[in-house]
């Protein structure tokens, strides 16, 4: 094992640094596996393709680059998958950081296996038309509902926000 | 920033001069006003001359920059009167080369000159110039890191002049926001930092700037400025200010981790160590007397949830490639000193134990996170070595797993083992990404660092209590499996525990003062306000919170009730785990315990019997069910049977109370070992009980639990009168009344209101035969749906 032990002059106070082992760059490669056995880390998740859901309902797909304690994370070449019926469209949004309180759940793709799905992709301009008129198609029902339920005196709170409280 | 150049042409700076020269006065004393009288005592003009001399050694091509106000220049600073200092044709000025002329905009727009004339902005470069090369030979520690400093650099201008730097190799030049750094040269030496000892002399000097500038300066200065001088005090090498980083950085951030180093950490100052000494200590104030836990925590300039910086590996090789490629004097040092410093000075004060003692775990063998640094001492180790293999080619997984129950290591790594194979396929297209590491081991080595600090714990029962009896019950499962002869497989849990320091507060008192200094941090938090707590006694009031205050004093007494059982039920783990000398005052608490509980089912501290009241009390409350379903064990046995007679005598009323939780049906089960450890005279006494007035018998049934526990008296009366036939539960009527009555009322009882029980016990059958009729017998069987086969 190759160290490096460098020394440095601080004023007057002499700080060992600590050991640099040359290895360490071989050591990346054994420690692909499980960082914090015991518990579940993204460590093992980092450089891999993941699938993201938010708290906001937004689907966001990317390379997993960077995390922190607190779980933030950072995509790369993120691509935001909005899904309307049996259709799909991508949104390639670039860089992300996702705070992590907003994490719904984190999924990492396998690149491996062979897709088979139902889903057909469209433009970004059809899927957001798409998304438009369900989310017309949506407030329309609501409101009828809303109608109706005050034609007989009750009342619903809107649970626009109910995810806050 | 183009616009320096062209009032250039103006060239206003007689007229500026004039106002200049009577303003510096003012600067001067703006200075000392606000960086104290011994910021700067030197005498700023030799050091120009000195610096001018410096600079003379260096003959740089491209256009150079001055960054405007360059140190300490004289009031008469045309640059025909420095002839040492004017190597820098004004052919310079009209930038030819792509390079100057960016470094030019840059510069000038940095120095934010209006009046920009030719040899001004010379000469400032020149002082800037010799400035660096001053700093450069005092430290070359400092030299190779990060950026010239630019005095209020507007963003806008800096963003531009930084993407027109883009042409030049060596892309460290940061725009700092605080202006008060005299420039230095721009992209011959970027690198080259100003040490904020010179703060006076990071004024521009007045001649060269306008009065409005100089103003602006000041007031933009004044803040980081005193930022600076303070961060100086504390750690000269910790003092990082803040860092705006431009637009047209990022695009050198991909090439270069040296540029995000600096985009986190910022710039060190460091005064040059000539100056360091004195003028350090004229500022300073005393150093702050608290300890690292008890008073306030390290000063950290760099905020704590920075992750590291680049190693230094990585950082030394990044070094020798750019650096070696710019037009750079080889003066150019170890350009990591610094950083490899601020790293050092950050773990330390994480607590990672690289160099000095981690400043947070005092007292002798605390644990210490130990990651990719040396094995923590022994004595803390986990149980036996893992059994595979010597420590020193141990797999990574080793240092992170030391408290981990020997078992789940095991799991671990024959897990790790067998997806070892599977890696390949995904790791070779992970080393073709292009983007992938960018994360680098340091910094997931912190993120884990900091996820293993979480788990550390100094009561691990407590913190962790359902991993430790999770892997306590396999290890007992496995016991059980195999035999005896395997004793090496079970190994004892031994949880590296943090040293549990009791930290008492002092408050710091200085000599011969009068009275004690409260320093409030965030480890011992001063008391701000005196809250007394005051009652209202107002009769009114008490009246009408009279129930809610009973429902309180009620769930109260199951709280304390709750944390004293809790504490009976743990004792045998903690006896056991225990050293020696500890048990006998275990013992002690644990017998105090448990009289605590006793006492508090009585109602009156003399009086020996269980309070009906209270357990009823109790019971009201779904946690007093659970409680007492609980404590019932623990209790000792006359008690408990008054406990379960109280149950039984006030069943319709807890039946009520119990409409809404449903869970009377809890007690079952230790009410049942309670009544099987009954005496005969004492199961006659129950049965008594819950038969009780007229009409209980009828809300029994009705109930679930009532149901229940009548069978479960029966089946107990049966099975004593089956295995002894002496048993004297027939020596008075008592009992075959009781039974009597008890099938009479289960017979006229209507089906619907007879509640199921939860489980019907198998000798029912037998004991109704023996006194009812075979007509009854059968009815009684039809309705309770007790099966022949249990005869």
């Amino acid at each position: 094992m190759d160290k490096v032990c460098c020394c440095l002059e601080v004023d007057t106070h002499v700080i060992v640094t600590g050991v640099m082992s040359l290895y360490a760059h071989k050591k990346q490669q054994q420690h692909k596996m499980n960082y914090v056995p015991g518990t579940a880390s993204l460590i093992d998740d980092i450089d891999k393709k993941h699938l993201v859901l938010l708290r906001d309902g937004r689907t966001l797909i990317g390379y997993l680059r960077s995390i922190d304690q607190f779980a933030n994370l950072v995509f790369h070449q993120t691509v935001e998958r909005i899904h309307v019926g049996k259709k799909f469209g991508d949104i390639p949004r670039g860089i992300f950081i996702v705070r992590g309180e907003n994490v719904v759940l984190l999924g990492e793709i396998d690149m491996d296996k062979p897709c088979d799905t139902v889903l057909q992709q469209v433009s970004i301009e059809e899927i957001l038309e798409e998304q438009r008129l369900q989310q017309q198609a949506k407030q329309e029902t609501e409101k009828v509902k809303m109608q109706v339920l005050k034609d007989r005196g009750l009342s619903i709170p809107k649970a626009d926000n109910l995810d806050e409280y | 920033m183009f616009r320096f150049q062209s009032l250039n042409e103006d060239c206003m700076l007689e007229e500026e001069d004039d106002g200049l020269i009577e303003d510096e006065d003012e600067i001067d004393q703006f200075n000392d006003d606000t960086f104290g009288a011994g910021a700067i005592d030197d005498d700023w003009q030799e050091e120009h001359k000195r610096l001018a001399e410096l600079d003379e050694r260096d003959e740089l091509g491209a256009g150079l920059g001055f960054g405007g106000g360059g140190m300490g220049g004289d009031s008469d600073l045309s640059t025909s009167e420095r002839p040492s200092s004017t190597r820098i044709p004004s052919s310079v000025v009209h930038p030819p080369p792509p390079s100057s002329l960016a470094s030019l905009s840059f510069s000038s727009s940095s120095s934010r000159l209006p009046p920009s004339d030719v040899e001004d902005r010379v000469g400032e470069g020149d002082l800037a110039e010799s400035l660096a090369r001053l700093i450069l030979d005092a430290d070359p520690a400092i030299a190779g890191v990060g950026a010239a400093e630019r005095p209020g650099l507007p963003p806008g201008s800096s963003g531009s002049g930084l993407s027109a730097l883009r042409g030049l190799d060596q892309p460290r030049v940061l725009p700092q926001p605080s202006p008060i750094l005299p420039p230095t040269q721009p992209h011959q030496h970027p690198q080259h930092q100003l040490p904020p000892g010179l703060p006076a002399s990071g004024l521009p000097p007045s001649s060269m700037l306008s009065y409005q500038q100089q103003q602006h300066l000041l007031r933009r200065g004044t803040a980081p400025m005193g930022q600076m001088s303070s961060h100086s005090i504390w750690e000269n090498s910790m003092g990082f200010g803040p860092v705006s980083v431009t637009p047209g950085l990022l695009t050198h951030m991909e090439d270069n981790p040296l540029m995000s180093i600096i985009k986190e950490v910022g710039h060190p100052k460091r005064a040059p160590q000539g100056r360091n000494d004195e003028d350090l200590s004229e500022r300073a104030p005393p150093p702050r007397s608290s300890s690292p836990v008890i008073g306030s925590p390290p000063v950290r300039a760099v905020p704590i949830g920075t992750p590291p910086k680049q190693p230094m590996s990585h950082a030394l090789n990044h070094q020798n490639s750019p650096l070696c490629r710019g037009p750079f004097p080889p003066r150019v040092g170890p350009v990591l000193s610094q950083i490899q410093r601020a790293q050092l000075l950050n773990s330390q004060v994480a607590g990672f134990p690289r160099g000095g003692p981690p400043p947070l775990l005092p007292g002798g063998g605390g644990f210490r996170p130990f990651f990719g640094g040396p094995p923590p001492p022994h004595g803390h180790r986990m149980g036996p070595p893992p059994p595979h293999g010597p420590p020193n080619h141990a797999p990574p997984l080793r240092h992170n797993t030391t408290h981990l129950h020997p078992q789940h290591r095991r799991m671990l790594t024959q897990r790790m083992q067998s997806r070892g194979g599977d890696r390949r396929p995904g790791m070779d297209r992970r080393s073709r990404d292009p983007y992938s590491n960018l994360m680098t081991q340091k910094e997931k080595e912190w993120v884990t660092k900091i996820q293993m600090m979480q788990l550390q714990s100094t009561d691990p029962y407590l913190d962790d209590y359902y991993y430790q009896n999770y892997y306590e019950k396999m290890e007992k499962r496995q016991e059980k499996e195999q035999d005896s002869s395997k004793k090496e497989h079970t190994t004892k849990l031994i949880t590296p525990q943090v040293a549990k320091v009791e930290h008492t507060y002092r408050p710091v008192q200085f000599a011969g003062s009068l009275g004690k200094l409260t320093v409030s941090s965030v480890n011992n938090p001063r008391k701000m306000i005196d809250a007394v707590v005051t009652t209202r006694s107002d009769d009114e009031e008490k009246r009408e919170k009279q129930v809610w205050n009973k429902r309180r004093q009620i769930l109260y007494t199951v709280e304390k009730m709750y944390s004293l059982l809790l504490e009976v039920q743990d004792f045998e783990k903690c006896f056991v785990q225990a050293p020696e000398e500890d048990r006998e005052a275990l013992l002690e608490q644990h017998k105090s315990n448990t009289e605590q509980l006793c006492s508090s089912l009585r109602e009156k501290e003399w009086d020996d019997r269980v309070s009906d009241e209270q357990c009823v009390m109790i019971m009201s409350v779904r946690k007093g069910k659970r409680l007492i379903s609980r404590l019932l064990p623990f209790l000792p046995s006359m008690q408990a049977a008054a406990v379960v007679m109280a149950i039984a005598r006030n069943l319709p009323a807890l039946a009520k109370k119990d409409k809404q939780d449903q869970v009377l049906c809890w007690l079952v089960e230790p009410v049942s070992a309670v009544i099987q450890s009954l005496s005969s005279a004492s199961l006659t006494d129950l049965l008594q009980e819950l038969q009780g007035s007229e009409g209980q018998l009828a809300t029994v049934l009705h109930n679930k639990f009532g149901v229940t526990l009548l069978y479960v008296i029966l089946s107990e009366g049966e099975r004593m009168q089956s295995s002894d036939p002496n048993c004297q539960l027939m020596d008075d009527n008592r009992w075959t009344e009781l039974v009597f009555s008890v099938t009479r009322e289960l017979l006229s009882v209507p089906s619907s209101s007879l509640s199921p029980p939860l489980f019907t016990p198998p000798n029912l059958l037998s004991l109704f035969s023996r006194y009812v009729d075979r007509q009854r017998l059968e009815l009684l069987q039809d309705k309770l749906q007790i099966s022949a086969l249990s005869r």
